[in-house]
């Protein structure tokens, strides 16, 4: 316990910080802008311990939570805990889930991103950066495969051997539905 | 409504009436099978085929209509002028670059009926790119339609309580960095 507080304090030792092990910690990484040194700053953030979740002896957050086939690329609020800053899905042994849930998570995150449901965890672009294309501003929803990678189709067949557009993912097939219409995935 | 008069009513039922919708962030193919529905004068009980009952339909923002799926990039327009060597194929992505009405008017014009009544359909309905309309088309308008697809919030548009009011699905470990 000692030996890890001294390493602690030599670690963040360009600043003074605020420890306090009650409730949750999340660390994050700040560049101090020192002369001659450049150093990086990790702080602290307390998050207070939020309420007990309904099924705390599973190992998976989601099934903890009972969220199992209750989400969808439209709940960010729950999606944005998984991602960092730059829109990247955090490693599952951090996060703790499990391996198909870790899957629709990245599914529903790329459905995300590509939708345009998270517009603060763009990657960061080198300064002075100007793309030489301008790209068009196209509004889209439920796209599983990426933009560049699909070819248009030009000869789509006849209606027994039609060439159908995929919206949407089928990992995300057992999601509770309230309504009667089937999920429609083939368009 | 029965309190109205006689002349009232008969003015009521059968007047051409003025619809608006809005196509901002819609599919633009359930927006068609509402403007055919009303076009056509199939949301009336008075419906004829012959009796050339359909209403006017006002398109708007149909520059910021959505695709689901890969639809941009998959989708083709086909076309042929006619002449040797005509066949033309277009993506969705690029007729909407060279015109932002196109996708809404091929979609309505292939929902209504094959026959001689289409092209007068399709002169009652108005497709507007952006939110600006002429004041005598406002000026005629009767009601808007709601829009058929309920629009996701961003992240950035949820207030910093609603975001605090969520719980942490899970704790991070002490010594993970967090970029």
């Amino acid at each position: 316990m000692a030996a890890r507080s001294t390493l602690r304090s030599i670690w963040t030792s360009f600043a003074g910080l605020k420890q306090s092990f009650t409730g949750t910690s999340v660390n994050s990484l700040r560049r101090v802008n020192v002369p001659q040194i450049s150093a990086i700053e990790g702080q602290i953030i307390e998050v207070p311990a939020g309420p007990p979740p309904p099924n705390p002896t599973a190992k998976c957050p989601i099934y903890r939570w009972n969220l199992q086939h209750k989400y969808n690329y439209t709940d960010v609020l729950l999606l944005s805990q998984f991602i960092r800053s730059d829109g990247g899905m955090l490693p599952r042994r951090i996060t703790g889930l499990c391996l198909e849930e870790h899957r629709k998570i990245a599914i529903c995150v790329q459905m995300a991103h590509r939708a345009g449901l998270l517009p603060d965890h763009k990657p960061k672009l080198p300064e002075g950066h100007v793309p030489k294309r301008p790209k068009p501003q196209l509004n889209r929803y439920l796209t599983r495969w990426s933009i560049d990678s699909v070819k248009p189709i030009y000869k789509s067949g006849l209606k027994w051997c039609k060439k159908r557009m995929d919206v949407g993912h089928p990992a995300l097939k057992n999601n509770v539905r309230y309504g009667v219409k089937p999920l429609y995935i083939k368009h | 409504m029965s309190s109205f008069s006689r002349s009232a009513q008969q003015w009521a039922t059968f007047a051409r009436s003025w619809f608006l919708i809005d196509a901002r962030m819609q599919p633009p193919g359930k927006i068609a099978t509402m403007c055919s529905v009303r076009l056509q004068g199939k949301h009336k009980p008075i419906y004829h085929a012959l009796s050339d009952c359909g209403d006017h339909v006002v398109v708007l923002n149909t520059k910021h209509i959505a695709f689901s799926g890969n639809k941009w990039e998959q989708k083709v327009y086909s076309s042929h002028t006619g002449f040797p060597g005509g066949f033309k194929q277009v993506t969705a992505a690029q007729l909407h670059l060279k015109d932002p009405k196109a996708i809404v008017r091929l979609a309505v014009y292939g929902m209504l009926p094959r026959n001689l009544h289409r092209r007068t359909m399709m002169q009652r309905l108005h497709i507007f790119p952006e939110d600006e309309l002429p004041d005598d088309i406002r000026a005629n308008l009767t009601e808007e339609l709601p829009q058929p697809r309920e629009i996701p919030r961003k992240l950035s548009e949820y207030t910093q309580e609603e975001i605090d009011a969520f719980p942490r699905l899970w704790i991070p470990p002490e010594d993970y960095k967090m970029k």
